[in-house]
């Protein structure tokens, strides 16, 4: 099961019930998308998902994670549009061709600081909450069970998957097969390897659906949930609540015209 | 569903709104951002095209699935997670490998000409999803990419663009325009063009050179995704006829358009005589 990245750390965030933070990740993208200026989101991150990050002690990991996914971003982003943005008209740094203009770094820092609220927000509901558990959750208030059998099987599946393409590709290589080369070399290498790996995870999903239909997965009728999920009239107020603000954030601007 | 009482009928009328309801979205949210404003949402950073890219598609999206998700036999469902673990491992594979092409939508296109487009879009959404949820949340706006692609590939079974070598190609490069059309707002408003380190300096030579901030995701989502589409197809194309026939009779979609013409089973044959 290395296809998750969910630590059990067992803090107040891991035990509060996983739609509430489903509801607080969407709430916040929402408000941060909704309101474009930049400290808007360096308030949500001050105010919000630090404090969060440090009381589910998942800091470290959280930060190892987001940087990795968001460094290259970040970098690109400002580069490109430091020199490039369309709209750049004020230049503080000339040199040679390249000519940085305080609109792109702008505008750069309102979409940089953006993505970092979305990145880090779902992260850390990625890391503190099992997707077994979100999914169990969701299909107690009427979602499909298909959806979740669909996300918790290829969470499954995953790994064993990446063994069996590792495995042939060793195989194929023992044969004498090079993965070196031209571009187009290394997409004819791809035919060696995609034949037996998806003809052999097709042929389990026939005995697979068998099973299922043996045991009554199609049938639409209401199912008594396993796995109780912890809740509380705090968190059912909140879930109510934050979706109320966000709403407000993007109704009151249009109203008093402030955008 | 067999029995075709009065809560199976309305739950059929649902599922149908949900997907109308969905596709208006994602047209509506790509007409009003391409076509409604656009000069001033290039230029600034202060407005709503962001929130309005990734609330339309995302929402959109997640009608689409949602209505699709309960016309799927069980047949279909046990094979989506597989087409997901497929997608995900072999574009990483490909990453890694070095290809200067993603291959990330093998899976959702395979499971489109087998089981139909409401698969592929099921497949599609889930595979961003899941995506996000184990290996970057970057992943996450881009759902709808891969939803149309879903609905493009289901098309192109239906027509039998599959049965040939050379019109699977073409399908993929038709499909792979409108996924850079439609991928392009996302790359532009949401992540300011900077989706890699490639890919974003293809999108700052496109600016040098004058164009908006659109224009540039545009022309470089152009660049590279018709020639991925055409591969995948392609590699799709050539998976359906090494698989058993036994296996393809399960998907009712496939036999009913002929998804694989008359050659399908004798092809079947000679490739499985040839594995020994």
């Amino acid at each position: 099961m290395s296809s998750t990245v969910y630590v059990d750390r067992g803090s107040s965030i891991h035990r509060l019930n996983p739609v509430t933070k489903l509801v607080a990740m969407l709430c916040i993208i929402v408000i941060v998308f909704a309101l474009p200026v930049w400290w808007v989101s360096g308030l949500v991150l001050a105010v919000a998902i630090i404090p969060a990050a440090v009381v589910s002690r998942c800091g470290r990991k959280l930060s190892r994670i987001s940087a990795t996914i968001l460094l290259p971003i970040l970098v690109v982003l400002f580069v490109v549009q430091g020199l490039t943005f369309p709209g750049g008209k004020t230049a503080l740094i000339s040199w040679g061709v390249f000519t940085v203009t305080s609109e792109g770094l702008h505008f750069a820092l309102g979409i940089g600081l953006r993505l970092v609220c979305l990145v880090l927000a779902s992260v850390l509901l990625v890391l503190t909450t099992h997707p077994g558990d979100l999914m169990s959750a969701l299909t107690a208030r009427g979602m499909s069970p298909k959806f979740g059998y669909i996300i918790s099987s290829t969470l499954q599946l995953i790994p064993a998957f990446r063994d069996r393409a590792n495995a042939i590709l060793l195989a194929q290589q023992a044969r004498g097969l090079s993965v070196r080369g031209s571009p187009l070399r290394r997409i004819k290498i791809m035919m060696p390897l995609l034949g037996p790996l998806i003809l052999g995870m097709f042929t389990d999903v026939e005995d697979r659906s068998t099973a299922m239909e043996a045991r009554g997965f199609g049938s639409t009728a209401r199912r008594t949930s396993l796995v109780p999920v912890p809740d509380s009239s705090v968190q059912r107020v909140s879930r109510w609540a934050m979706p109320m603000v966000s709403l407000a954030v993007i109704v009151v601007p249009f109203a008093t015209g402030a955008l | 569903m067999p029995h075709s009482t009065n809560g199976a009928d309305s739950r059929r009328a649902r599922n149908i709104a949900f997907v109308i309801l969905g596709a208006l979205i994602v047209v509506a949210t790509y007409l009003y951002l391409v076509i409604g404003r656009p000069t001033e949402i290039a230029d600034t950073s202060t407005s709503h095209a962001s929130l309005i890219a990734i609330g339309g598609y995302v929402v959109g999206a997640v009608f689409l699935a949602v209505g699709s998700i309960h016309r799927l036999p069980t047949t279909t469902v046990a094979l989506i997670p597989v087409a997901i673990a497929l997608n995900i491992v072999v574009g990483q594979i490909v990453s890694v490998i070095g290809l200067p092409v993603y291959l990330d939508s093998i899976g959702t296109v395979l499971v489109a000409a087998l089981a139909g487009p409401a698969a592929g879009v099921v497949t599609g959404i889930l595979t961003n999803v899941i995506w996000g949820l184990t290996l970057s949340p970057i992943a996450l706006p881009f759902a709808v990419v891969q939803v149309v692609i879903g609905i493009f590939a289901g098309t192109a079974a239906r027509w039998g663009m599959f049965r040939r070598f050379y019109t699977a190609p073409l399908a993929g490069l038709v499909t792979g325009v409108v996924a850079a059309m439609v991928s392009a707002p996302i790359a532009a408003f949401v992540f300011g063009g900077a989706t890699g380190g490639g890919t974003g300096a293809i999108v700052g030579a496109f600016q040098a050179m004058g164009q908006s901030l659109l224009g540039a995701t545009t022309l470089q989502g152009l660049l590279s995704d018709p020639v991925d589409k055409a591969i995948t197809f392609t590699v799709v194309a050539l998976l359906l006829i090494a698989l058993p026939a036994r296996f393809l009779q399960r998907f009712p979609f496939a036999r009913e358009h002929r998804v694989f013409g008359r050659t399908g089973p004798k092809a079947t044959q000679t490739a499985l005589a040839r594995e020994g």
